[in-house]
């Protein structure tokens, strides 16, 4: 397997006139990369160059060490794509469609039923298998949507918005989903506008605001910068008070505070407060570092 | 109490390690996809009750003709000449094929398109070219199938009524096996094009089959007013613009005969024009389909 999973120099493309992507220059390693930005950012544009389904207007991109405008058959047979939008024939079963998903990327007949069967199982629709994907829920639908990209066992998977449309426990079983690909040698691209799903689910982060990027890096290492958001079932004085005995600087009031330590660990801070005072936690959130703020912060700085 | 034995495995995720047929394979899966869903394999009871009715339609004359050759003994004026009704069946079956065609070859474009499965296919390893090289060859597949199979029935019939016996009945009958497969060819050329392309532009089914008859009968009537009517200056070789008639005239050629009031034979011009006009518009309209899926997938 190639050392990244996909690459761009000085990529561009536009629609027309309009501008789509700027000058885009990335390398994003293996494992789960998310692909963030505001609706109309590009992130879709670029999962298509990246497919082969649009030619870049300037520069050039390579999936898996494979130039996107040459080999393009060649990087469709090892890679596997969940568009946002429907992708599945409503008047055919979920079983009938698999195969048929596998037969396109290549899988002869008996591997393709037998795949098929394994990832139905994998994404939670075996019972459903012979339903018609017609009559599924959303939920259903998504997951579908996910099977028939990993039905050919593909080296990279682009997820396109995965969480669309779901409710709150869909979405949940949708993330663990995503999860687990990495574990299974796949590598994935998630496209989203919903940055918690991102911070769940990736390692690396590839930010893009109008076509330009904002950001890329690892996702794990920005995650503290001194700075925690407690929130306690109760108000403590103690607490704070305990804190700041600390050297922690507390703002805030009642319930909700912001703690800030420099030249320690955070973290272990709060901990031994709560711990002395008796008090106990509702929330605690690393702050500073989250995507969203990284994503205005990088966009202010525009 | 006995010790309880036994252990719960996670079978996990399992790798795909064989070989992949790549391009080969995924243009194999369409184009079997394609005829499965004309048929309606796979698909939900009411899917299936269009094709096949019209199938069993076109099967039907040649049941009735083989029945009616072993009904009445040989000599009888009001028996059938198995061996003269290739032609003629063409002939019948024609418009039933068109029928046919106007239902398929929408059913093979537009719900991909409307149900959004071009996105899936284009992650796959699949030109735009490939995918409906696939689908034209599964239209093309099931039309000619449409039309052959009722002459194959009618070819077993002639072999099982020869005087000879059934074997010898086989040999006699064998050349008329070419010619089937040619007329059948030349309907096929004459009317899936044409049903592919309005299929590639429009959004609806419904609208697709009704604007394929339309397209079809209005060019024959078209075609016939200027040659027959008109006194327009070389208005005859707008006679190789009619592809129903083009067709006919082609079968009753290939068949050995001859209508000297066919539109072809009125305009003169040799059905071998009108089959080679046939491929060239065939080939362009194919083009103007592979155009507007350019950036489809």
């Amino acid at each position: 397997m190639a050392q990244t999973s996909f690459t761009t120099t000085g990529l561009g493309y536009a629609y027309g006139k309009i501008a789509a992507l700027h000058s885009l220059d990335l390398q994003v390693p293996n494992g789960r990369t998310g692909l963030v930005g505001a609706n109309g950012a590009g992130k879709s544009t670029l999962i298509k160059i990246l497919l082969g389904i649009l030619t870049p207007t300037v520069g050039s991109a390579t999936v898996l060490g494979l130039d996107s405008r040459k080999d393009m058959i060649d990087i469709r047979s090892i890679v596997g794509y969940m568009p946002e939008g429907p992708c599945l024939p409503l008047d055919q079963t979920a079983a009938d469609f698999l195969i048929y998903a596998a037969g396109t990327a290549g899988l002869p007949k008996r591997a393709a039923r037998q795949r098929a069967s394994d990832v139905l199982t994998l994404v939670g629709l075996n019972e459903e298998r012979f339903r018609y994907l017609g009559d599924f829920s959303t939920g259903m639908k998504q997951r579908a949507k996910l099977a028939q990209a990993i039905v050919h066992d593909p080296e990279l998977v682009f997820l396109d918005e995965p969480t669309s449309g779901l409710d709150p426990s869909g979405r949940e079983e949708m993330l663990d989903l995503i999860q687990r690909l990495g574990g299974f040698g796949i590598d994935v691209v998630v496209s989203s506008h919903v940055l918690r799903d991102i911070e769940r689910t990736c390692d690396w982060v590839v930010m893009l605001d109008e076509g330009t990027l904002l950001h890329a890096g690892p996702i794990g290492g920005q995650q503290t910068d001194g700075t925690v958001l407690l929130e306690l079932t109760h108000d403590s004085d103690q607490v704070v008070s305990a804190l700041r005995t600390a050297g922690a600087t507390v703002t805030g009031r009642e319930r909700v505070l912001e703690v800030s330590l420099a030249g320690g660990d955070v973290y272990d801070t709060v901990r031994d407060a709560v711990a002395m005072s008796g008090a106990s936690i509702r929330r605690l959130d690393g702050s500073g570092g989250s995507l969203e703020e990284m994503f205005l912060h990088h966009g202010s700085q525009r | 109490m006995t010790e309880q034995s036994g252990a719960v495995y996670d079978l996990g995720y399992e790798p795909f390690d064989g070989e992949r047929s790549g391009r080969k394979g995924a243009r194999k899966a369409v184009y079997i996809d394609g005829i499965r869903r004309v048929l309606g394999l796979g698909r939900k009871a009411r899917r299936k009750i269009m094709p096949w009715t019209l199938i069993v339609i076109a099967i039907i004359p040649s049941i009735v003709a083989i029945g009616i050759s072993f009904i009445l003994p040989a000599g009888s004026p009001d028996t059938i000449n198995l061996a003269d009704q290739n032609s003629e069946f063409f002939l019948l079956s024609g418009t039933m094929t068109m029928l046919f065609t106007a239902l398929a070859a929408p059913e093979l474009l537009i719900p991909d398109r409307r149900d959004g499965v071009l996105s899936m296919l284009s992650s796959r390893p699949l030109t735009p070219g490939d995918y409906l090289g696939a689908r034209f060859a599964s239209l093309a597949t099931i039309v000619a199938g449409f039309m052959i199979v009722p002459q194959l029935v009618l070819f077993i019939g002639q072999a099982a009524t020869d005087e000879e016996g059934l074997f010898q009945g086989f040999i006699n009958a064998a050349d008329t096996l070419p010619r089937i497969i040619a007329v059948a060819a030349v309907y096929t050329i004459a009317y899936v094009p044409l049903g592919f392309v309005i299929a590639s532009l429009s959004n609806r089914k419904a609208i697709a089959t009704a604007s394929y008859l339309a397209v079809m009968i209005a060019l024959t009537a078209f075609t016939e007013a200027i040659v027959r009517e008109s006194s327009i200056p070389a208005g005859r070789w707008f006679a190789l613009l009619a592809p129903i008639n083009t067709a006919d005239a082609a079968n009753v050629w290939i068949f050995g005969g001859s209508n000297p009031d066919a539109l072809l034979a009125v305009a003169d011009i040799s059905p071998i024009y009108g089959i080679i006009a046939l491929v060239v518009f065939g080939s362009l309209l194919s083009m103007f389909s592979l155009h507007r899926y350019r950036g489809l997938m």
